[in-house]
Order: C-alpha cells, then structure tokens, then sequence
C-alpha cells in the first residue's frame, strides 16, 4: 500500500456549498426541502462548535432521563409514496403486523441507547419524533434514512426478507439521522464511509444493548436474519471478520476490507462507502473486545465522543476520525487501558494516528 | 433497442444490473415508449441521493442517464423493475 495514496478517495465530488443553495431554491420542494436542511445544519453546527468552545458543552438536564421517544408507523401498501397511512403511534398496542410491531421496537431501543447511555434525547438531541414507513414499494429489497425518516422495504424473499428483522438494521437507519444532525459526514469516499461506519457501530451496539450481550458474546454482524434461506452468508457485513459476512452465487462475495492494505478504490456505492466501512468498523470491534464488557460503556462512548463533539469535520478521513478517537479517549479515561486499546486497533488496521 | 439498468448502493452496497434487447420482441413498441419517458427524466450526473438509497444507470443505445432513490419518476421505477425482474 501507498503510505499516503490510500487516505484520499479518488473521486471526491463532495456537494459544494453553491450547488446545495441551487437546489434548496428549486421548486420541487422534497428537492430543495433536504438541501435547504442540510444548509442550515451546517450553519447549525459552524455556530454550535465555536459557542461549545467558547462556553463548554451544555449541562445535561436532570429531567433528561424521564423523557420518553415519540414514534409514528406508517404503512405504504406496497406503494411508493410517503409517509403512507399511520398505523402506529406512541403508546398504542401492538397491532396483527409484525413488521410495524418489529419497527416500533427498533425505534425504542434506539431511543433507549441513545439517551440511556450517552444522554442523548431522540436523533437530533432534542426530542425529535421518530418516524418509520414499513412496506415500501414490491419486493423492494433496501431500507434507506431519507433525511426525515426511516424507510424498509420487504424484501424480494429471494435474496432479502423483510428489513425489520435485524434491530442493528433499524439502529443503523436511525443513527445515519444522528450523524446528519451532528458531524453530518459527506456521503461519499472516506467520510461517506465513516458515515456508513458510524451506523454499523451504532446499530451494533443497540443490538447488544437490547440483548445485554458484553462485547465477546456479540456477534459483530450486521444483517444477521435478513439473508433469505437459499443465500449462502450469515449477514450483510462483519465487524469482527469483514469480508466473510456471505460467499454466494447470485450475491457474490462480501467485498470489505478489513485493513488500509485492502481499502478498495472505486466511484461506485458513493465511493465504496458500504465497502470501505469494513475498516472503521473493524477497529472499533478490536478496540471494543480488547476493553471488554459492555461495548457501548468505553468504545462506543468514544465514538459518540467524536460523532458530537463538534471537531470532527464534515469531509473528515479515516485517519482525521482516528485522530479525533485517540484525543477522545485520553479526555475521558485519561491515560489508560482505553488509549491503548484504541490506539492498538488503528495501528492494526493501518490508519495513522498522528 | 437495448436498455441496461445498472443499481449501486443500497444498505447492502450490493450491485445489480441487468438488460433488455428489444428486437424482436411483441411489447417492444412498450419498451420503447417506457424508456425514452424515462431516460428524459434522468440526469446527467450521478445524484447524490440518501443514506443507504439505491443509485441507478440507465443506459438506452448507448446513452447514459443517472437517477437515485427516493427520487425516481414513475417511468424510471418501472423501466428499472421490469429490467432487473425480466432482463437477462
């Protein structure tokens, strides 16, 4: 590998700034509507990381613990429109549709870990309601956050089942919402993985939060139970062992690196966003099962550390967001056994770290 | 006429593609119709899209137009179905 080659995404069409002010003044409103967001983010977060420097990061409120998440479940009939018919809210009883009962509960545990763990109040900090489409389109085999909501399809049933299976799944929807309020990472090359990164860890740990599972009784994976009977593979990605997750004649062979020795250039998939997030991905595991316990209390801490903190840049690369992790870990645990083990796992999958 | 569809991305980042000579076909006056609405509607550039959104090509005789989930027209999400499910 090229010591410094392998840090830079080969294509790097990252959104300029004039063409996003373009589209938020298109007419088509569900165009300029996400444009117009994603400027005032931005702005939101320029202004939020010079006041949090200046002042220091806000006082959790003690109230903070009883709030409660505020979820809606539409159901789109197959369709392709959006949101579809409320078939859920908040405090309701589950219904006869498993899919919708599946989403209800995924949006809950997410809620949980976020605020449980690291005082976090809904996806934007600040008690957004969480909504979720189920049933989206025919045979539509994806699930996707289109910047105000959660979308799954059910799957053909040939190659995918229904995408509310995996709770990592739901969590890794959501947590793209998280990252869209805070560092907002660019969707494309290595930010664009990170971003992809940062929903793997985050669903991942929902998972285990959900479950009680300590670091070495998880499974790493991401997509377990979503790959119909006939596909050779046990998920879509693996943490622990990326690029073994499936091995099948129609699907191919799980493509992720595991290491920068392996990182894959390539346009297409946004820059290889869901292929390169092998990396990240693989150093948290390893920074998360060197700690053991309970991943989310020491590694995911960190990363959340980073996620919000206001230093990490919207275009930040695998080796700015390794930086950025290290300089977390010594603010937090000072110099202990988490340094170490954060620093040993970059160093492992070769990401510099300064 | 020959109409490829290619599909990128998604949560899986799995990609797909498939197409469809039309010559010789009984439906091929549909096919036509159905691609030229939307390969019209396409762009250019490659959209950026959304997390974890699908991201297409179409390609009809040889030209090339991009479209990304969740923004598709009704002609581009059915010409990409019909393609993916009955093209070789």
């Amino acid at each position: 590998m090229t010591t410094n080659g392998g840090f830079e995404p080969v294509f790097c069409t990252i959104i300029p700034p004039h063409v996003l002010d373009k589209v938020a003044q298109a007419d088509d409103p569900v165009l300029a509507g996400p444009a117009r967001r994603t400027l005032e983010h931005d702005a939101y977060q320029r202004t939020h990381r010079r006041l949090t420097t200046v002042l220091g990061a806000p006082a959790v409120a003690a109230s903070l613990a009883d709030e409660k998440p505020l979820r809606s479940i539409y159901d789109a009939e197959h369709r392709q429109s959006l949101p579809g018919t409320l078939v859920r809210s908040e405090g309701s009883d589950p219904g006869q549709d498993a899919t919708v009962n599946r989403a209800y509960a995924g949006l809950g545990a997410t809620f949980d870990l976020f605020l449980k763990v690291y005082g976090r109040n809904s996806i934007n900090g600040e008690g957004l309601p969480l909504d979720a489409t189920v049933h989206f389109d025919e045979d539509y085999g994806n699930a996707f956050w289109n910047g105000e909501q959660m979308v799954f399809g059910d799957g053909d049933g040939e190659i995918f089942l229904d995408f509310t299976l995996p709770i990592d799944v739901i969590g890794h929807e959501l947590t793209h919402g998280v990252t869209q309020y805070t560092a907002n990472l660019t969707y494309f090359g290595q930010p664009g993985a990170l971003n992809e990164s940062m929903s793997d860890v985050f669903g991942s740990l929902i998972k285990q939060y959900s479950l009680g599972q300590s670091a070495d009784q998880a499974d790493w994976l991401i997509g377990a139970g979503l790959l119909a009977p006939r596909v050779t593979g046990v998920a879509l990605r693996s943490m622990k062992a990326p690029g073994t997750a499936y091995d099948d004649d129609v699907l191919g062979k799980d493509p992720q690196p595991a290491t920068m020795d392996d990182y894959v250039r390539t346009g297409r998939d946004n820059g290889g966003v869901h292929i390169n997030s092998g990396i990240p991905n693989h150093a948290f595991y390893l920074a998360a099962t060197t700690l053991g316990g309970s991943a989310w209390e020491k590694a995911g801490q960190i990363w959340y550390d980073v996620l919000t903190g206001g230093e990490l840049y919207a275009q930040a690369s695998f080796a700015d967001f390794a930086r950025l992790t290290v300089a977390a870990a010594r603010d937090r645990f000072n110099d202990g056994e988490e340094l170490q083990a954060v620093l040993k796992a970059w160093e492992q999958v070769g990401v510099p770290t300064r | 006429m020959r109409i490829q569809v290619r599909r990128t991305g998604g949560f899986a980042g799995i990609e797909r593609r498939a197409q469809v000579d039309t010559s010789g076909r009984p439906d091929a006056h549909e096919w036509h119709a159905l691609a030229e609405r939307a390969v019209s509607a396409g762009r250019g550039a490659r959209p950026t899209g959304v997390p974890d959104g699908f991201s297409y090509e179409l390609t009809v005789d040889g030209k090339t137009v991009y479209c990304a989930d969740p923004r598709l027209t009704e002609e581009q999400r059915k010409l990409i179905s019909r393609v993916l499910k009955e093209g070789a």
